[in-house]
């Protein structure tokens, strides 16, 4: 029966001499030693050739990728700006109808956000992160891949529906009931599209934070990352607490859509200020999200341009972390004409002015560094310097707005919608073009034209306030937001004149822009290795182009290495760092500690593929095909998408090695496999569970939201769910729990016996316990008030957790039958047990929701 | 905490072993702002809706931001002591010494438990200044 080894024994720590000293670093490399090396990684890390080249999986591919698809998205919402400005150009006009203006300024809005800002961050961080970690890679490639591939997928399905006509049209938050009542499928595309994008989006957060925190260079202690990593810690996480909210929004008007059950319908206890409130949580920080990692770049130039280190690190981690925070409290500042409370209000307005201040240090920090420094103006820095112009007035709107008294003046004026283009045009465009013009050398080997260069910023910058200054008067001399005309005769014709004039402006720019992007760049010779003399690892790059990342993983003890750590270059060429070989064949990447980045393993990374096509393939089936109520179809595409992850994830992660451990040079012997806390994999799955109990705390925020807002709920004389079996429920799905952790200590101890049967058995508790829970709600009707629509909801959401929970089991049990799962080598067994603790979390508050509520409530 | 001598590395794997495992840390003060919004607004929330006592929860709430600015205060004293300026003069703290690291992360504490009690006195401020739940 045990065709496993029961070798118990704990696995090899670290060993060697660490941190290396200078005479370690000094001795060199002999020659054919160095080239037989640099063969080897060459051949593990090349990329596949001709058709072949999409299975890439590799950060530089998939990063230009996806950089190049929100590009293209953000092309496209351009363009449905440009018809929305002609349309409005004059009054009474007539280019396009009112319906097809609907659904240009949802989609506007909607790909911008959706398709272009936030997945624009992803790309960028999965480009840059490992040339500024001196990593090879990202931990997880394939999720970034796979991430990429549900991205194109959602997005072209999304943005593809203006084609026929019958994009979302109820503005770009879907406020109920204009969108749950609206016919034909495009509030439906709007939901399950970009669902399934916010989904690509948590697992590109995964990937960045566990990036961020685990594959940084040895020695790259918190206090010496590059702050560009600090600024993704901080909005990997923000993504973790913001959209899951949006997500269980998404669950609940998608139910409502398909089976009619009433949580936004006021008719029958539902209440459309729920959705409000979970959007704008989303909604919200989502604006930081966006504006962070963009400013993160502008981190990244500054101290380039003025040739000395940034001003006031720690003041700009500060504001970094500060921001994330006080952005969650500023939600409501959406909702200020809703009729709260007016105390309420003051709360939000509050926390809106307070968070002016951390960004705000951000700014002078920049300009301080600037002061102090001998600033030379390279093309990258006129685009930083026109974003901080641009958002420093779109700043000083937002504290205007954020008083609700002004708020409720220019609420759904086009003064809004200057506002809101002047933080994300200052906040993310200048910055992220300036940082195209900056690290294109890095990713594509080649210049820009500093000539074109000019003529862009000159005609995006004088084009872009020619369109937006005149909308704060348009807005102040009362014209509303997302409407397709208006008469003539109000003041507003000459100002939508202008607007239009310099919409065209900005466009004839970003022609200028994207021509210098994509021209061929063949007879430029080639550009100095470090062309803007920066101090940062990624400036390590090997010009022409090497596919390993890095040569060497260098040993670091400065915020500006390059400037700081002389000779770091050549030692990092010549392999004399860690990691300069791959005498397996196989990718490979350091993982070091959380803080102080001590290397503490060598993690195996995958290589290219095309599970992750199929894989995205079939999750994008899952999603779409419900928006025509295919919904047989869509469950033969779900299940096929799990095949297909299972597939992956047997394959290719927690194979127990080789050897136990391996030289990774400098005389340092470290580990190959790592289980529990140590290593990536649980990170991941922490991380994960993070989000999705985010998403579970928005349900029950609901469930508590309508006790709040309607005077009975539950209703009286309601029948509720049946006691016994929710009690059943919780004990069914706890004692899955405790097999599952019993699993994990009894394989340890080595006895693997007693381990599968416990495997074995969690799968039946837990089906017990889920099936207790459906018969609780069964005789409750959904369609009849929100009370038993959302008890089913969470019944719903506890099995959907507790039938994925028995296919991790059943995965682990299957490990442990075919050897790929050993008390040595149990990795997959304690991300499972991590996967079951947040479950039998949800159940049993889920089971206190719907057992105890209705008595105390 | 690290006296005017230079740290003795045993000394150092000691007092720095707490902070090894998380940079959770920095984040306290802030959590304490995000749970004094959360418990704010909620409770106002439900007072207004519910028809409540609003004074009494105003005063009770008024006496928690107390509570919250005092925990915030004594996390931010213990960041000062941590970063440790008037005995190392040095405020950037950028080099790649163990104790580097821990005093930025003090210092990174203490910056943010100063925002986060703005934070908590902004919030507080309605409270203060708005009568009732119109």
């Amino acid at each position: 029966m045990t065709r496993a080894p029961r070798d118990t024994s704990p696995l090899p720590a670290p060993s060697g001499p660490y941190p290396p000293t200078q005479a370690m670093l000094a001795e060199p490399v002999p020659d054919d030693l160095r080239r037989a090396q640099a063969d080897r990684l060459r051949k593990v890390w090349e990329t596949p050739k001709g058709w072949r080249y999409v299975k890439a999986v590799n950060n530089s591919e998939v990063g230009k990728w996806y950089c190049l698809t929100a590009l293209v998205f953000m092309l496209l919402a351009g363009i449905m700006a440009l018809l929305m400005r002609l349309q409005l150009a004059v009054p009474e006009h007539d280019l396009i109808s009112a319906d097809r203006f609907n659904q240009l300024f949802t989609m506007h809005g909607s790909a911008m956000m959706f398709l272009f800002a936030v997945p624009m961050f992803e790309a960028v961080s999965i480009l840059l992160l490992p040339g500024l970690l001196g990593a090879r890679d990202m931990p997880f490639p394939r999720l970034s891949a796979f991430g990429y591939w549900c991205f194109l997928i959602g997005g072209v399905f999304v943005i593809g529906s203006i084609l026929f006509d019958v994009a979302p049209r109820s503005g770009w938050f879907m406020y109920p009931p204009l969108a749950t009542q609206d016919e034909g499928p495009g509030s439906d595309i709007w939901l399950l599209g970009l669902s399934f994008i916010e989904v690509a989006s948590i697992a590109a957060a995964v990937e960045l934070i566990v990036g961020t925190l685990k594959c940084r260079p040895p020695g790259m202690r918190v206090n010496i990352m590059p702050l560009y990593a600090w600024y993704v810690l901080v909005v990997g996480g923000m993504i973790l607490f913001a959209f899951p909210p949006l997500i269980a929004g998404d669950f609940l008007f998608e139910l409502e859509r398909s089976f009619n059950w009433p949580f936004f319908d006021p008719e029958r206890g539902g209440d459309p200020m729920l959705w409000q409130h979970l959007f704008w949580i989303f909604g919200h920080p989502e604006v930081y999200i966006i504006f962070l990692p963009s400013i993160a770049i502008a981190a990244m130039i500054i101290p380039t341009v003025a040739r000395r280190p940034i001003f006031g690190y720690s003041w700009i981690v500060l504001s970094a972390v500060g921001t994330g925070f006080l952005s969650f409290g500023l939600w409501v500042h959406h909702m200020f004409t809703t009729g709260l409370p007016s105390i309420s209000l003051g709360f939000f307005s509050a926390a809106s002015e307070a968070v002016v201040i951390p960004t705000g240090i951000q700014i002078f920090a920049f300009l301080a560094t600037l002061m102090a420094g001998r600033v030379k103006m390279t093309l990258p820095m006129l685009w930083i310097s026109g974003a901080l112009a641009i958002f420093t007035m779109g700043g000083l709107t937002g504290v205007m707005l954020a008083m609700a008294p002004f708020d409720f003046q220019a609420h759904d004026t086009y003064f809004i919608v200057a506002h809101l283009h002047y933080t994300l045009f200052g906040g993310m465009v200048f910055p992220v073009i300036a940082g195209v013009y900056y690290f294109f050398p890095f990713f594509q080997k080649k210049l820009m034209s500093e000539r074109l260069g000019r003529w862009s910023f000159w005609l995006v910058f004088s084009g872009f306030n020619l369109c937006f200054l005149p909308m704060h008067l348009t807005g102040l001399w009362g014209m509303p937001r997302r409407v397709y005309t208006y008469p003539t005769g109000l003041g507003w014709d000459g100002l939508n004149m202008i607007s239009t004039l310099g919409a065209f402006v900005v466009a004839a720019g970003f022609v200028v822009f994207v021509w210098d992007l994509i021209r061929p760049k063949k007879d430029q010779p080639q550009i100095p290795r470090n062309p803007w003399e920066a101090g940062t690892l990624e400036w390590t790059h090997d010009v022409p182009e090497e596919t390993w990342g890095v040569r060497s993983i260098p040993h670091v003890t400065s915020r500006y290495p390059l400037w700081d750590q002389p000779g770091m270059q050549d030692r990092m060429d010549a392999g004399r760092y860690y990691l300069p070989d791959a005498q397996e064949g196989k990718r490979e990447t350091l993982v070091t500690s959380v803080i102080d980045a001590e290397p503490v393993q060598v993690q195996r990374v995958t290589g290219p593929t095309w599970i992750t096509h199929l894989a995205a393939g079939f999750t994008g089936g899952a999603f779409i095909l419900p928006t025509f109520h295919l919904y047989p179809p869509a469950m033969v595409c779900g299940a096929l998408a799990v095949c297909c992850i299972l597939y992956w994830l047997w394959t290719s992660t927690a194979r127990p090695p080789e050897a136990d451990s391996k030289d990774v040079g400098l005389g340092l012997t470290l580990p190959t496999y790592a289980a529990g806390s140590a290593s990536v994999g649980w990170w991941a799955m922490w991380i994960t569970m993070l989000g999705d109990a985010t998403a579970f705390a928005s349900l029950v925020f609901g469930f508590f939201f309508y006790w709040t807002a309607a005077p009975n709920f539950p209703p009286e004389g309601a029948a509720h769910a049946v006691a016994l079996l929710v009690a059943l429920a919780a004990l069914g799905l706890a004692g899955s729990w405790a097999l599952t952790l019993g699993a994990r200590r009894l394989n340890r101890s080595g006895l693997v016996g007693a381990a599968r049967l416990c495997l074995g058995l969690a799968p039946l508790a837990a089906a017990g316990g889920a099936a207790a829970l459906i018969g609780s709600v069964w005789t409750l009707d959904p369609e009849s008030h929100v009370y038993p629509a959302v008890l089913w909801a969470l019944t719903i959401w506890i099995t959907v957790h507790a039938g994925v929970g028995v296919i991790m089991q059943l995965y682990c049990l299957a490990g442990s039958l075919f050897g790929k799962l050993t008390p040595r080598y149990d990795a997959d067994l304690w991300n499972v047990s991590l996967y079951w603790h947040f479950v039998v979390l949800a159940a049993l508050v889920t089971c206190a929701v719907m057992g105890l509520a209705p008595g105390a409530l | 905490m690290t006296g005017d001598h230079p740290p003795r590395p045993e000394e150092d794997r000691a007092e720095l072993a707490e902070e090894q495992a998380s940079l959770f840390r920095i984040t306290l003060a802030p959590v304490i702002w995000a749970a004094h919004f959360l418990v704010c607004y909620g409770l106002v929330a439900v007072t207004c809706a519910k028809g409540w006592d609003i004074d009494a929860v105003r005063l009770g709430l008024i006496l928690f931001s107390a509570g919250a600015l005092g925990g915030i205060g004594w996390i931010g004293l213990a960041a000062w002591r941590q970063w440790n300026l008037s005995a190392t003069g040095d405020r950037v703290n950028r080099r790649g010494r163990p104790e580097d690291r821990h005093r930025f992360l003090g210092h990174a504490a203490f910056l943010l438990s100063i925002i986060s009690a703005i934070g908590v006195i902004f919030v507080a401020l309605p409270l203060i200044l708005i009568g009732g739940c119109q």
